[in-house]
């Protein structure tokens, strides 16, 4: 396997999730099932009396289920129906973790938009001379939104805190790239 | 950038959410059809009343039931049991005339985290390594202080990582992390450039 093709699986790995959650969820529920299941088995095959429920008597009410109500039925059967979408769902979206990836050169690398957020964050602060605090910085896929409460009874430079965030933004090479939004909020705060 | 295998852990979840919208789905139509829910659990009752003279005349069926429960529970075990797994202490095995070499991750560790973390733009610094596709990789995470640029703290591990390289006298893979955590939002930004 050549550098580059490692280091993408890697970067790969890093900015997408494994999907362990729901699937080992999954699998710990279906282990306690089948485990009460097979002791149950277990104990009527050697005639003792059941921990919950005798297989028996299990199997005869599931099936006597099917008599009930047709209301009862529905919710169910909807019931399981959105669980399932909601696990294909799980399954089949990538999963992203909030994380980009910069070029690679002798090392591969990935930021967390956490970081990108309080680096932006830091410098639009500084252009607009307004404590941090006063700066709100959400990163979405392709996006990067900054929000500017100015102090009241100051004039902030609007282009200056832009000019700044793009000269930041500039000298990420990080992927999917991030579009700046600068907003000065209209209401102020007191510092 | 563990070993997990992804593509089954996909296949797994996949394959229960089918399961139970297929499920669902047709209890659905069963109740909502009117012609047909009468006669499934007319048939259905009818096997009802059968389950308990049927157990207890053929027992083998418990037995069968408990030891496909045994299996299922064994392959589940070894499903989630292997999750999470690939990182090895190991970093280099060579070979050569008079002997082998073994380097462990920790020597990287140690060295690049000794040259990076008392960096003022650094809060920690985490070296682990990585069995990847049969390659060893190292992996840096960095913890950031808050507001400090990750571009600047990527050319600072990659000038750690060239002293390495030069230490070695080789060039291992190496994936670098630029991490925020609780302890770099508790430590406040760096106030010098």
């Amino acid at each position: 396997m050549t550098r580059e093709a490692l280091y993408r699986r890697a970067v790969r790995r890093e900015t997408h999730s494994p999907r362990s959650v729901p699937a080992i969820a999954l699998a710990v529920v279906l282990i306690l099932v089948l485990a009460l299941l097979g002791v149950e088995s277990v104990l009527a095959a050697i005639g003792q009396s059941p921990l919950l429920i005798a297989p028996a008597t299990l199997l005869s009410s599931v099936l006597q289920a099917t008599a009930a109500p047709a209301a009862i039925l529905v919710a169910c059967g909807a019931l399981g129906a959105i669980l399932g979408v909601a696990l294909m769902t799980v399954s089949l979206t990538p999963g992203r973790r909030g994380r980009r990836a910069a070029h690679t050169d002798r090392t591969a690398a990935l930021a967390d938009d956490r970081v990108i957020a309080q680096a932006i964050a830091q410098s639009a602060a500084e252009a607009a001379d307004v404590p941090a605090n006063q700066v709100h910085v959400s990163v979405g896929s392709r996006s990067i939104g900054v929000d500017i409460t100015p102090t009241s009874g100051r004039l902030l430079d609007e282009q200056a805190i832009r000019d700044a965030v793009d000269q930041e933004l500039a000298g990420y090479d990080y992927r999917p790239a991030l579009r700046p939004r600068v907003q000065v909020l209209k209401k102020g705060t007191i510092a | 950038m563990n070993s997990t295998n992804r593509f089954l852990n996909r296949l797994f979840v996949l394959i229960a959410g089918l399961v139970l919208l297929v499920a669902g789905v047709g209890v659905c139509l069963g109740a909502l059809i009117p012609g047909l829910q009468q006669p499934i659990s007319d048939a259905a009752l009818d096997a009802a009343g059968e389950v308990p003279g049927t157990l207890d005349a053929q027992p083998w069926i418990l037995w069968a039931a408990a030891a496909a429960a045994a299996v299922i529970i064994t392959v589940l075990f070894w499903f989630v049991l292997r999750q999470g797994r690939g990182r090895t202490s190991v970093l280099l095995e060579s070979g050569g005339t008079g002997g082998d070499v073994v380097i462990d991750a920790k020597v990287a560790a140690h060295v690049l985290e000794q040259s990076l973390a008392r960096h003022p733009r650094i809060v920690s610094v985490d070296v682990v390594a990585f069995q990847l596709r049969g390659e060893r990789v190292l992996r840096i995470t960095v913890q950031a202080r808050r507001g400090s640029s990750p571009v600047h703290l990527r050319s600072l591990v990659d000038q750690s990582v060239a002293e390495w390289d030069a230490l070695l006298g080789q060039q291992v893979p190496v994936v670098i992390q630029i991490v925020s955590g609780l302890r770099a939002d508790l430590t406040g930004t760096a106030r010098v450039a």
